[in-house]
């Protein structure tokens, strides 16, 4: 049985192929998170779909071991699921990669960032701790974290493990995260009594939100306070360790795993930019008038409804924040105004209540797309170009001349631009032939643009952006390899040198071991290496909004 | 033929159209002119497609120059001359006109800088990254036997619910079943502290083989009980996985009477200016 694949935004059958573009840079993500060996597995299954162990170490030409260790990593982390039987019993099992579990990684700070801010520091910690391990059980992150969040504490103070477990059960309960529905295939054996007994193997990948307990936290005891490492040596520390982990606490949660619901924050995203679209269109008030709206329906509404549940006027005056001190005919000006806007982000569902108002989703989600297309072209092409493809996407059908009298620019100029955009394969030519032999002269030929193919086009151009951006760096930083391990050395004994309390001579002495223009190389890199790092994580916020179009707008079409 | 036989395009335009037909009517009269004659055309479709085909050889003269999309459009007139075309690939970093638009700053943008790099760095450090076979060196050095050991290969320790994964992939529980009756009978401190690490190369499986051999005859001494010699090989030479054990690492480097930075060869300068003050430090 499959373990649960993402449902909603992200829905990809297991018969979609995976382009060019994004096997590279699920290769890179994989070399850069977890060493070569793994990309090599991770590689591999990902070019030829479903395989089983047998195949892949075939393939790959490493030995059995690895392919295991590889394979167990993967399945960590969700990257690979497994299926038992699927020929017939007795059949090997055979394993999957999911490519857009891959991608996700390059999200992993905004998810990070999102918790800090909403939940503060613990909660921070414990989603990076839950990225970093692929899935733990309650009980184990609430030590790791209580013990990471000590360590960063003053001397004499630490963090007491029910903190942290309030804020992993509001975590739980707002539903960023979900527990792993169980690999009933895996062994046969009973499985935490807690989930309801799964269903014989189907074809259908059963997702996490398909148990009922998917948000139950465990009745777990913890009492604790967070360990600060000991100060010794690093023998004795290992030996410590490795005695920690020997004695084996039951917290009476075993079997239970937690992992992030890479879903709800897509919709908090979501969100997010709507509010900020609506604040940057109208006004601050606008925007929070759309706040609140979404943050009532953020339980009402499943992650794959096209638009929210229709809310009255007076409800959302009730609702609204105490800060805000909206009088109620302005709000009313406001929601008409919002409804008005041609942006549709809201639209009016009826007239009880006062006024019966939904947030468009998918209309949103469309319309943030297009802003963004028509932005990349306008910064790629010029204005003028901008100008046509916002004309062809708003009129569908074009002639040439056409283009030129609704554009407002001269033929030669219009003629070339329109070259350069079909040669980029942003607006394409439909021929209507007039007679059955092509003859230029007596058929019309159309310029159109297509929104969804152009989204699907520009998000493949950004996955290779990212790979690009990624080569380039690991490049760079090969390319100062023997400068950055010196830099990495002359830390090191710094560091030691200040901790046994060394004169200020001895570390200067040390210090002049990199000269100016090492010190200058090392700057520049570290300043390029920042700004590709920074680029690539811009570049996941349009790939976001592209990816949550797509799937939206597949989604309401299948 | 082959160019001609990719120009059956029209087909998806007549369904789209055909959705389409009410915003074509309230656009301009041209287009609406030209929706009533694709419309009168679309309907005769399966009958003209054949003709086509036949007719296409015979007025290839008249198709224009150049490649199809480009030659056939009815704007550019006979007399204008096409531009020349590309004699070589297009060059791999090429001027671009446009400049693109400088990085967001901000708090949140370093932040999040700070937050990707922190955790590349933290995935570096645990078990999940799987690092290759360090790099041959040129000669097999003596402190490579001692070397091999300290690299661990943990996950193996981590406790990553094995309940979870396939059959195949149990293998620590799988070896710790195994192990467990076999050795039930002998000296519990005996047999499992050998193999602590085992390195996937093969000059240093020969290594460890003579290292456990030497180890095994040591234990044979003390233990009363004489284990099959191919039951306590076979779970050496299975999969390197590491039960957990009474594991000391000191009672391994105790095999030699030297401790373990004897073996540095100066390659990692820089660990060890904690112990020797008194040195100069050039």
């Amino acid at each position: 049985m499959h373990r649960g694949t993402a449902s909603g935004l992200e829905a990809r059958s297991a018969t979609e192929k995976m382009t060019a573009q994004e096997v590279r840079l699920c290769g890179l993500l994989l070399q850069e998170h977890f060493g070569e060996v793994v990309e090599k597995v991770g590689r591999n299954l990902l070019k030829s779909g479903t395989q089983n162990l047998r195949a892949i170490v075939h393939e790959t030409g490493l030995s059995v071991d690895l392919v295991k260790k590889c394979l167990c990593v993967l399945l960590q982390h969700g990257a690979c699921s497994f299926i038992q039987g699927r020929k017939g019993p007795g059949s090997p099992t055979e394993y999957r990669a999911h490519c857009d579990r891959l991608l996700r990684i390059l999200r992993y700070p905004r998810y990070i960032y999102t918790a800090k801010a909403l939940y503060g520091e613990t909660g921070e910690i414990i989603i990076e701790e839950l990225l970093q391990r692929g899935h733990m059980t309650m009980s184990s992150t609430v030590k790791t974290v209580a013990d990471r969040l000590t360590q960063s504490m003053e001397e004499g103070s630490s963090m007491d493990y029910g903190e942290v477990s309030t804020i992993f059960s509001k975590l739980v309960e707002t539903h960023f995260l979900q527990r792993c529905p169980p690999a009933a295939g895996a062994t046969g054996g009973s499985q935490t009594a807690a989930l309801t007994p799964a269903a014989p193997a189907s074809s259908a990948a059963p997702t996490p939100e398909s148990f009922p307990d998917c948000y139950t936290v465990p009745q777990v005891k913890l009492i604790g306070r967070g360990k600060r490492p000991l100060a010794s040596e690093d023998g004795e520390d290992q030996r410590n360790a490795k005695r920690a982990k020997m004695d084996p606490e039951t917290h009476g949660d075993e079997g239970i795993y937690w992992q992030v619901n890479f879903e709800r924050f897509h919709q908090h995203f979501r969100d997010q930019t709507i509010i900020s679209a609506v604040a940057n269109k109208l006004d601050q008030t606008s925007g929070e008038i759309v706040r609140t709206m979404l943050r009532m329906s953020e339980v009402t509404t499943s992650s794959t409804a096209s638009c929210t549940k229709p809310l009255s006027a007076n409800e959302i005056f009730r609702s609204l924040p105490a800060t805000s001190n909206i009088p109620r005919h302005i709000l009313d000006q406001y929601l008409t105004l919002l409804v008005d806007d041609p942006m549709e982000f809201v639209g009016k569902a009826g007239e009880s209540g006062g006024g019966m108002f939904i947030v468009n989703l998918n209309r949103a989600l469309a319309n943030l797309a297009r802003a963004t297309l028509e932005s990349i072209v306008q910064e790629r092409f010029g204005s003028r170009s901008a100008r046509i493809f916002r004309l062809l996407l708003r009129k569908r059908h074009l002639e040439q001349k056409q283009v030129e009298d609704f554009a407002m620019i001269p033929a030669k100029e219009a003629k070339d631009m329109l070259y350069t955009l079909l040669s980029q394969n942003l607006v394409q030519l439909q021929e209507i032939p007039k007679t059955p032999d092509f003859a230029p002269s007596r058929t019309f030929y159309l310029y159109t643009v297509n929104q969804l193919p152009t989204a699907r086009l520009l998000l493949q151009n950004c996955y290779k952006t990212v790979a690009n951006l990624m080569e380039r760096r690991l490049f760079e930083a090969k390319e100062s390899k023997r400068l950055l391990e010196k830099s990495q050395r002359i830390e090191a004994i710094l560091a030691s040198l200040q901790a046994s309390g060394a004169e200020p001579e001895q570390l200067t002495e040390v210090e002049e071991m990199i000269t100016a223009p090492e010190k200058q190389q090392l700057d520049s890199l570290r300043l390029h290496v920042n700004k590709l790092d920074s680029a690539e994580n811009q570049v996941d916020e349009t790939i976001f909004l592209l990816e949550s179009y797509i799937s939206s707008a597949t989604k309401s079409t299948s | 033929m082959q160019a001609r036989a990719m120009k059956l395009k029209p087909l998806p335009f007549r369904t789209e159209h055909g959705a389409r037909r009410g915003d074509a009517r309230s656009a301009s009269p041209i287009s609406r002119s030209i929706s009533a004659s694709s419309a009168r055309f679309c309907s005769q479709w399966p009958l003209i497609g054949r003709v086509r085909f036949c007719l296409r050889s015979s007025s290839m003269a008249g198709r224009g120059r150049g490649r199809r999309a480009y030659g056939s459009d009815s704007c550019i007139s006979r007399g204008e001359g096409l531009p020349p075309g590309l004699q070589q690939p297009t060059p791999v970093f090429p001027v671009m006109e446009q400049k693109p638009l400088p990085l967001a700053g901000g708090e949140e943008a370093e932040y999040l800088l700070a937050l990707k790099q922190d955790f590349r760095g933290a995935m570096k450090t645990l078990p999940f990254f799987i690092k290759p076979a360090a790099a041959q060196r040129d000669v097999q050095r003596y402190s490579d036997k001692y070397h091999s050991g300290e690299q661990t290969n943990s996950l193996m320790d981590w406790n990553l619910g094995w309940r979870r994964f396939p059959r195949e992939l149990q293998v620590h529980l799988r070896r710790r079943v195994r192990e467990v009756p076999a050795l039930s009978t002998a000296d519990s401190s005996a047999p499992v502290q050998k193999k602590k690490k085992k390195k996937k190369k093969e000059e240093e499986e020969v290594l460890l083989k003579l290292e456990t051999l030497e180890k095994k005859e040591e234990h044979e001494h003390s233990s009363d009980e004489e284990e099959g010699g191919g039951v306590k090989k076979k779970p050496e030479e299975e999969e390197g996985a590491e039960a957990e054990e009474e594991y000391d690492e000191e009672e391994f480097e105790e095999e030699t009477d030297y401790i373990m930075s004897y073996f540095d060869n100066g390659e990692e300068f820089g660990g060890d200016s904690d112990d020797n003050m008194d040195e100069a430090i050039y």
